[in-house]
């Protein structure tokens, strides 16, 4: 988990920077009605209008994601998809099209949804008249298939009647294959398996259908069979989804409701919203209002993302585009919330859950002074993604400072401290009064009220790997505090297992350990499950005698003798020896339950002090008094940044 | 705003000081040790006559400069107030409210920067670099054994000579150069005539000596016999010699690459000791050398006391970059002793050589009651001093400046500098950074048994300061590593130490005048304490 959990971190450090650049791609759009021919319309002068959506009632119109695994090749689909209708240039472009961010390029994986809208011409089989084509209108959203971004793949399926489940014909079903089917067959949406990467040698098709029909109970003959590098097998994923995906069920001839996806803030047009149109019309120049906030916005702009966003003017039942409309931050736009028609009244959407940030970990500024430079670093992630949870907080060791939900943005990075991730801990006292604590600092060992019950948050994580590797997995999760909930083989080779295990448990390293357990084979997803009981502790961290409130944290009574002993280790690795001895201590209350101490500096003399060595010794002392400035003062010990950073890498609990 | 510029660097210009100096009717006093010489030049007529009368006077009692107010502050160019007359005025130019909590709208009258009495002369050859030497040096070589014609002595010493004539005398009225310090090098391998010569161009340039005056000599076991230090003595008039023995073990001095062995330092400390015109001498060894032992270091520090000098100096070993010793070894790891064992050599050596009566004055210098090193006193007073030769350092005018380190560039710099003396001058501005200063002042003045002189540094740079400093020492106190004390030199204990910081409503007298390194355990720690206090001074 740890690698995940530095993967979410990176992940939002360059939001949607992409997006606001104008490409050097000339959009080719197809004129839609007419003849078939291309015209192209750079940015600057593509008029509203130039495609005419009005062309497409909702029969005409498909939404549908592509989920899968992680690298099951769902971007590389989704660019064939786009060359297919000739919404991008083939061969043009970069592959995986839809990754723009910084983070998806560098890694070579999705973290944000991406919506594109693609025109198709195709005849419904059922017209008997093949020559009958009809232009079909549909809305593509790519999904990561990553377990720390399901959120995007949750608020993507709110836009849409079906998905397309890619699967590795070679890696098989894999654990988000199996959280994202339940995802897409909750939500009632059509599912239409696709084995993709047919072309590799080791391709197991036939394995792959038996997987498909044991585990989510689907028909293998309605398995589309693809190779996204070759293309073998393309032709029929776009009728398969006209075919057998619903067109969405709006009504066209009802006021105005729209779902809200996703926004994110670009630097020259403000907040640009996605948005789904559920009933009715959407215009440029209408007023609309937010139910979640009851502010009224006036659409300046609205399109298509096509796949660059492409001003229409208006958008219709049914189909998937972009607004803006003045809003000043993301923070007023609520994913899931329904925008109408101002003076209209309708019911709100069911909309969806907000992402909750179930992992915190604190983020000081490296030097106190800066942390205006934090902190405004802070308001522009928080301002570009609506899905970071931020809140201020300050330690008497590092300064003021922010506990926040999930990510760091990144040219932060160096810069700043991160404490132990911790999740929110529920603490229940003998007045029966209950308490969250999100930072361990807050809990005091001595509340002078007694605690009477702990309560920490769980979540039921669902693992497939190859079954030989049964032992060194259940190890793992036992020592993790697992629970086994479930062990059932998803084919003769694979095994599939539940566990309930507590968040903190995997929030650092889990994945990684799982990965290096089963030589890379594990996948993993998890889900939120609620608090359970627990026999917790606040462990802290004294340096002589005081403690280190960033360095505490809440641990299983079991585990707290190897964390206290681990933590103490390292950080007496990162403390230099100074001029007192220092006793490095974990605690339990009064409790000391590890203890490491560090010689004091026996000497630190300069011999000789002439005159022609005056301005260089006095550079040597300034060097070493810079040197005390990057350190963190503790009472009497000097404490050095990647102390705390080097802490977070330990704590395995 | 104003408080954080309160650090910057002020430039001192010569010319309008000149002016409010005359303005303000100074005091001349007639300096009654003028040689013939200052006669002479006081004799020159015309504007640049009367200029040298402007120049500084001998006593610092009343010459003060005006002072340099901050940049955003009403100048304030005619409060004056008398300095304390002490002979410990630094060289600074600059007033500075350091705090940002005590802010005094009259910036403190600033002391002119007194003229230097010390001067440094660099004779660097040798006959070849010692493994742990990065001073700058010019190996002779042991090949020649006749030096004394050896044109690369004659052709440096000639450029020396013209570096001491083209340096800007600024007075006639020159007060007396009182230290004169020929260190190396192995000045002892230079010609005693050719060493005289350079002494001759001083007394030319500032003046006779003081009577008194103390002028030392670097010397090496192996580089002079009987005859040549009765010509240091009697020709040169050398009446100090800092003796090298560095060790008294034969594998320390060959494993240092030292030229001489053990013969050879027993024969010159006979010499040295048996010269009638040295008044006091210095044994210098080095401790912490790779491969010794507790056995040798008890041999040195007992060899070192029979020997009789006035004055020892101890170095602790310092692997210096780019040396020899740099290849061989890291530090704290064999053959060089670990980090606890050269700690307990220094205290070995502090406890043994006090108990033979030797007072431990400085960090690396031990000396009987009156035998401190006049010339290194200068450096751990922050007072001005002179510096000739390749690679020295001068501190003028609160300027300090170094001279190139290789042969060729120093050349260079001699041939400019005498063409810029016939082309008037142009450096008068002396820019001065404040924090530089302070710096310097507690870095060197801790390196002493005196310490640091709070009055002192008060008057320079506010009390605010003086409390920041001493609370961020406070701790140190406790522990033993710093000593309070009092006007008297006596220990303040801490409880009255903390009382007088809080300071405030009790109106106490500030009974703490000095602040010290404790001997050996604030000593040892020096570097530590002194980076603490920087991080007061220049945050
Ligand atoms: N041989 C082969 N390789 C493929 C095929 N489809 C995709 N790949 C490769 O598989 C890797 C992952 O492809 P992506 O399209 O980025 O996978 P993804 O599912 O979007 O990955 P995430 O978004 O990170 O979940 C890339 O190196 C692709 O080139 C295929 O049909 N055959
Ligand atoms: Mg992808």
């Amino acid at each position: 988990m740890g690698a995940l959990y530095g993967a979410a971190r990176a992940a939002r450090s360059r939001l949607r920077p992409f997006l606001s650049e104008s490409r050097a791609i000339v959009p080719i759009l197809h004129k839609i009605g007419g003849e078939r021919s291309f015209c192209s319309h750079s940015r600057q002068n593509s008029r509203e209008g130039a495609v005419d959506l009005g062309q497409f009632p909702p029969e005409r119109i498909r939404n549908f994601s592509i989920i899968a695994h992680v690298d099951h090749g769902k971007s590389t689909l989704a660019d064939r998809l786009l060359e297919l209708t000739g919404t991008i240039k083939k061969g043009h472009g970069q592959p995986q099209y839809l990754d723009k961010l910084q983070v998806e390029r560098e890694r070579g994986i999705t973290v944000k949804a991406q919506t594109a809208t693609m025109f198709y011409r195709y005849g419904i089989k059922e017209d008997d008249a093949m020559e009958n084509l009809s232009n079909y209108l549909l809305n593509l959203i790519d999904t990561p298939g990553h377990v720390d971004f399901s959120y995007e793949v949750s608020r993507s399926l709110a836009a849409c009647q079906g998905v397309l489940l890619v699967v590795d014909a070679a890696q098989g079903v894999q654990a988000q294959t199996v959280a994202n089917f339940y995802l897409a067959f909750e939500s009632n949406l059509t599912i239409i398996p696709v084995i993709n990467k047919i072309d590799q040698p080791t391709a197991d098709p036939v394995r792959v259908k038996a997987q498909i029909k044991s585990l989510f109970d689907l028909d293998p003959a309605d398995a589309l069979l693809t190779s996204a590098k070759t293309g073998q097998g393309l032709e029929h994923v776009l009728p398969a989804v006209i075919d057998r995906i619903p067109s969405p069920p709006g009504k066209c001839d009802s006021p105005l409701r729209m779902l809200l996806l996703d926004s994110y803030y670009d630097e020259y047009k403000g907040v640009i919203c996605h948005v789904a149109v559920v009933d009715g019309a959407l215009r440029k120049g209408d007023k609309i209002a937010s139910s979640a906030t009851d502010h009224v916005y006036e659409v300046l702009d609205v399109g298509i993302m096509h796949p660059e966003l492409t001003p229409t003017g208006v958008l219709f039942t049914g189909q998937v585009g972009y607004v803006i409309s003045g809003m000043r931050s993301t923070k007023e736009a609520r994913v899931g919330d329904t925008l109408y028609q101002a003076k209209s009244t309708v019911v709100p959407l069911p909309g969806f859950k907000p992402a909750k940030h179930m992992v915190f970990s604190g983020l000081y500024p490296a030097d106190g002074s800066d942390f205006d430079a934090l902190n405004h670093a802070i308001d522009r992630l928080t301002c570009n993604d609506a899905g970071v949870s931020v809140s201020k907080e300050t330690s008497t060791a590092l300064g003021m400072g922010f506990r926040y939900g999930l990510s760091v943005p990144q040219e932060y990075g160096a810069k700043v401290i991160s404490t132990v991730p911790t999740v929110p801990y529920m603490f229940e006292y003998a007045d029966g009064s209950k308490v969250q604590v999100q930072n361990p600092a807050a809990l005091t060992s001595n509340p002078g009220k007694r605690v009477t019950a702990c309560y920490e948050p769980s979540v039921i994580a669902t693992i497939i790997f190859p079954s030989e590797y049964v032992g060194p997995v259940i190890t793992l999760c036992s020592e993790r505090r697992g629970e086994p909930l479930e062990y059932s083989f998803i084919d003769c080779q694979r095994v599939l297992m539940k566990y309930r295990l507590p968040l903190r448990e995997i929030v650092v390293d889990f994945y990684n350990e799982l990965k290096s357990i089963t030589s890379g084979y594990a996948s993993f997803d998890y889900e939120d499950a609620e608090y359970q009981q627990s026999d917790l502790v606040k462990l802290d961290i004294l340096l002589n005698g005081q403690p280190v409130d960033a360095m505490a944290t809440i641990v299983h009574n079991l585990k707290a003798q190897r964390v206290g002993r681990e933590l103490v280790e390292k950080l007496k690795k990162f403390i230099d020896r100074q001029m007192f001895e220092i006793t490095i201590q974990a605690a339990i209350g009064s409790k000391v339950i590890a203890r490491e101490t560090i010689s004091p500096l026996r000497k630190n003399v300069l011999a000789k002090c002439y005159g022609g060595d005056v301005t260089r010794k006095r550079k040597l002392l300034e060097k070493q008094k810079e040197g005390k400035k990057r350190m963190k003062r503790v009472g009497s010990v000097d404490i050095p940044q990647e102390a705390f950073s080097e802490l977070l890498k330990v704590s395995k609990d | 705003m104003g408080g954080n510029n309160s650090w910057k660097s002020f430039g001192a210009n010569s010319q309008d000081d000149t002016n409010l100096r005359r303005a303000l009717n100074p005091h001349h006093t007639e300096d009654s040790t003028g040689s013939s010489n200052c006669m002479e030049r006081n004799n020159i007529p015309g504007a640049e006559a009367s200029q040298k009368e402007m120049e500084m006077p001998r006593s610092m009692n009343f010459q003060l400069y005006p002072l340099l107010s901050l940049p955003h502050r009403p100048r304030v160019g005619s409060k004056f107030s008398p300095t304390p007359s002490t002979s410990l005025l630094p060289c600074l130019t600059a007033v500075c409210r350091i705090s940002s909590d005590v802010h005094t709208s009259i910036p403190l009258p600033l002391p002119r920067p007194p003229l230097p009495e010390a001067a440094y002369i660099h004779l660097p050859f040798c006959r070849r670099r010692c493994h742990y030497c990065d001073f700058p040096i010019v190996a002779l070589g042991s090949s020649s054994h006749r030096l004394d014609d050896d044109p690369r002595i004659s052709t440096y010493i000639r450029f020396l000579l013209h570096e001491i004539s083209a340096a800007k005398a600024p007075s006639s009225l020159h007060p007396p150069i009182r230290t004169v310090y020929f260190g190396g090098g192995t000045p002892s391998l230079v010609p005693p005539r050719l060493v005289r010569s350079v002494l001759e161009a001083i007394r030319a340039k500032f003046g006779e000596l003081a009577a008194d005056a103390e002028v030392s000599m670097e010397m090496d076991p192996g580089t002079f016999d009987a005859r040549r230090l009765d010509e240091m003595v009697g020709v040169v008039g050398v009446n100090r010699v800092s003796l090298g023995v560095q060790a008294f073990q034969e594998e320390l001095l060959q494993a240092c690459g030292r030229a001489h062995g053990r013969g050879e330092v027993d024969e010159a400390i006979e010499l040295v000791a048996g010269c009638r015109g040295i008044e006091s001498w210095s044994l210098d060894l080095i401790s912490s050398l790779p491969h010794l032992t507790e056995e040798m270091w008890e041999e040195s520090l007992r060899l070192a006391v029979s020997a009789r000098p006035q004055h020892v100096s101890i170095y602790d070993l310092q692997v210096e970059q780019g040396t020899k010793f740099a290849k061989l070894y890291t530090p704290g790891e064999f053959p060089l002793p670990t980090e606890s064992q050269s700690a307990y050599f220094y205290k070995m050596a502090s406890e043994k050589l006090s108990k033979a009566g030797y007072e431990h004055y400085e960090i690396s210098s031990y000396c009987k009651p009156g035998h401190e090193c006049q010339h290194n006193q200068t450096y751990w007073q922050n007072r001005p001093f002179y510096g000739f030769g390749l690679g020295s350092a001068s501190f003028i005018n609160g300027v300090r400046f170094s001279r190139p380190r290789r042969l060729k560039e120093y050349e260079q710099y001699v041939k400019k500098l005498e063409m810029k003396t016939t082309a008037e001058e142009d450096d008068d501005v002396a820019i001065v950074d404040a924090k530089e200063t302070a710096m310097d002042m507690v870095m060197l003045s801790m390196r002493t048994a005196r310490g640091l002189d709070l009055k002192w540094f008060e008057s320079f740079f506010g009390e605010a300061m003086k409390l920041s400093l001493c609370r961020a020492w406070r701790p140190y106190i406790d522990s033993g590593h710093i000593v309070a004390m009092d006007e008297e030199k006596r220990v303040v204990a801490t409880c009255d130490f903390e009382l007088e910081m809080a300071g405030g409503g009790q109106r106490r007298r500030w009974e703490v005048a000095f602040l010290r390194l404790s001997d050996p355990e604030g000593f040892l720690m020096s570097n530590e304490l002194i980076a603490i206090s920087f991080g007061v001074l220049s945050p």
